[in-house]
């Protein structure tokens, strides 16, 4: 039986007035790839966020096996947030290196980790350029360098085939499957679901903040009675997604009063009337 | 501090200042204005005021002069004074100061001024016509000023002579006696830490606060934007390690920028001290070691708050809408604080935010070293450096700042 690596338990998350996740509780159990699926704003990111330690709950725990809270045991994660979080003006290697020195993991110990790493994802000539003239793929696969460095026991992917060529999701997949296979334990955020079905031994639907089927592709398609995880979803969600902007809107509301001060009307013309011409 | 929060702190400062004195942007504005900046200023500026003069004392300006009857002795003033001088008669009526029809000759520049001269019963009487806005109008002035000063002072000489009377002793019955110098028992290097306490504390004022503005927004707002900072808030180090690291990297910056403009202004004084035009400031060691510390306790304060403002910006474009404005806050207490008199200054003024460091400044400039003063300004620099750092704190600690509008 796998051994249980991060304990969610009866998670709340506000901001402000809105609540973007809603009493989850989950497990995430060591070896296994956990699928977060879900369209925009649906609360994929926050959770994320709240298991690597960088939003604390707002009422609930987020604890390691050994009942320590995450952001008190960050060592033990290794993160690849949605937008890479590179530094244009270092090389890729510096920025691996920046990462593992915070992680209090040698230069030495480092390397050989990356390189082993780099070779499959054909990014070792690669690494001691900047990375300010990366594509896209090249940047999420040295932020997935960057993550693997230090030997996390959890992985934590925020859409990482977002904007990537078909070739560059394929690699990176690819490498999400050979870690699985050598025991890592990946969580894996999408809102693809034939990705999340090639990747995923395990898919969470998340829908306005909260979880609408915890299980294995085979299981959401029979509890669902559905001939494809398409459809599963879809009867699993069928409400709008909040706006995301209205999540996060975390403006002051003078900011926001005095940008509506200067924001016109909207106009709103009838058909056949050219009076505004 | 454990040796694992001293070594990420040192890790996050050394990656900052790696990134951004790769920016060739940056090391103009940091290294190679802060050192070229005093030298062109008091070297350059000198000289090129000096070559403008000797130009415009080389030019020959046009006059007119207008006299019924010019007294030759007034004309004879001018001779020296590359002035081309043509004669006319005095057409205007009423007031010498009058232009009348000559002013569209002034306003074309076909001549540069006009003196009018006339008689009436023993007194003379004149006038200068000429346009202010005009550089070679106003030399043409400033001769003809010259030029009848001393054909007044020949005329007042005369009359006393006439009269009688010893014109030495009648034109100046009080005198100075001796060297003018010898009685300020000021040294030459009190009157340099004077002349240089009245802007040196601003510019280091405001060069402290300018210079910190773009690496503190570039390592807040900046990250934010680039969407850096959501990973480096998901590694192993606490929100207060990493506003530690970011402001030793800004303090850093920030720190070499000074130093090196002080290096510039050292230069330049050292070169004006060699032309006799300024001495050099005697300072003892513990007015520039107090010197030392009250930069560096300002230093904290203005890095720590620059961090605080820009990390509560949502943007980079936010962050510098607000920064830039602020510069505010440091320009008026400095100019301000020139013109506090140091003779019986009330010490709450050493407590005032900003104030305190830049009189402070003054004060040691001078060579001044008053106990009480220290006390306060240490005291509240001190305590206005930890409201900053707690305020950065405050702001680093906020769960929005992974967040960015754009």
């Amino acid at each position: 039986m796998s051994k249980t690596l991060m304990t969610i338990s009866n998670v709340s998350k506000s901001f402000g007035d809105i609540n973007a996740l809603r009493d989850i509780s989950l497990e995430i159990n060591s070896g296994e790839v956990v699928g977060l699926v879900g369209s925009n704003g649906a609360g994929k990111t926050t959770l994320l966020r709240l298991m690597s330690g960088v939003y604390k709950p707002t009422s609930g725990t987020v604890c390691l096996d050994d009942g320590t809270p995450v952001d008190k045991m960050r060592q033990r994660l290794g993160v690849v947030p949605e937008s890479t979080g590179l530094y244009s003006r270092l090389t890729a290697w510096e920025n691996i290196r920046y990462h593992s020195r915070m992680h209090g993991i040698s230069d030495k110990d480092s390397w050989n980790r990356t390189s082993r790493f780099a070779k499959h994802l054909d990014m070792l000539d690669s690494l001691g350029r900047h990375t300010k003239g990366f594509s896209r793929g090249m940047r999420q696969k040295t932020a997935l360098l960057r993550a693997l460095a230090h030997g996390p026991s959890v992985l934590l992917l925020d859409e990482p085939t977002a904007g990537l060529d078909i070739t560059s999701a394929r690699t990176v997949r690819a490498l999400v499957k050979q870690l699985r296979d050598e025991g890592g334990t990946i969580v894996y955020s999408t809102h693809h679901l034939a990705e999340a079905e090639q990747v995923c031994d395990r898919i969470i639907i998340i829908h306005n903040g909260d979880i609408q089927a915890d299980g294995s592709p085979v299981d959401l398609l029979n509890d669902t009675d559905s001939m494809n995880l398409e459809e599963a979803y879809v009867a699993l969600t069928q409400e709008k997604a909040r706006s995301r902007n209205e999540e996060l809107d975390s403006e002051g509301r003078l900011t926001r009063w005095w940008r509506r001060l200067f924001t016109p009307k909207t106009p709103n013309f009838v058909e056949g009337d050219d009076s505004s011409e | 501090m454990n040796k694992g929060s001293i070594s990420r702190v040192k890790a996050i400062a050394k990656k900052e200042v790696i990134e951004f004195t790769r920016d060739w942007r940056t090391i103009i504005a940091i290294i190679v204005i802060p050192i070229l900046m005093f030298p062109l200023l008091f070297i350059m500026f000198p000289l090129l005021l000096e070559s403008e003069a000797a130009e415009l004392n080389s030019i020959v300006v046009e006059v007119v002069v207008q006299s019924e009857d010019t007294p030759d002795n007034l004309l004879g003033q001018f001779n020296a004074s590359s002035i081309s001088i043509t004669q006319e008669n005095l057409t205007v009526s009423d007031s010498l100061s009058n232009p009348g029809d000559d002013i569209d000759r002034l306003r074309s520049l076909s001549i540069d001024a006009i003196l009018r001269v006339e008689k009436r019963e023993d007194i003379w009487y004149y006038a200068i016509i000429h346009i202010s806005t005009s550089e070679s109008s106003n030399e043409a002035r400033n001769r003809l000023i010259e030029g009848v000063t001393a054909w007044e002072n020949n005329e007042t000489q005369n009359i006393i002579f006439e009269q009688g009377l010893e014109v030495n002793s009648t034109l100046n019955p009080v005198r100075w006696d001796g060297d003018i110098a010898q009685g300020d028992v000021a040294t030459q290097g009190e009157q340099a830490g004077m002349l240089l306490s009245l802007f040196i504390p601003l510019v280091l004022a405001v060069w402290t606060f300018s210079s910190a503005i773009q690496p503190s927004i570039d390592m807040t707002a900046g990250e934010r934007e680039r969407g850096t900072l959501e990973a480096l808030l998901s590694l192993p180090c606490t929100r207060n390690e990493l506003l530690f690291g970011k402001w030793l990297g800004v303090a850093t910056i920030t720190g070499v920028g000074v130093l090196l403009q002080i290096l510039g202004l050292l230069f330049a004084i050292g070169y004006l001290a060699s032309s006799s035009i300024i001495g050099i400031p005697d300072l003892s060691t513990e007015a520039i070691i107090l010197i030392i510390a009250s930069i560096m306790l300002f230093a904290i304060m203005v890095v720590a708050l620059e961090l605080a403002l820009a990390m509560r910006s949502h943007s980079v474009k936010e962050a510098g809408s607000i920064l830039g404005p602020a510069i505010i806050l440091i320009i008026f207490p400095a100019l301000f604080t020139q013109v506090i008199n140091l003779d019986g200054v009330e010490n709450f003024w050493f407590a005032v935010p900003v104030v305190n460091v830049l009189l402070a400044l003054r004060e040691l400039l001078m060579d001044r070293v008053i106990i009480e003063h220290i006390a306060i300004w240490f005291g509240t620099s001190l305590l206005y450096a930890l409201l900053a750092a707690y305020y950065a704190a405050k702001q680093f600690s906020r769960e929005d700042i992974v967040t960015s509008l754009s």
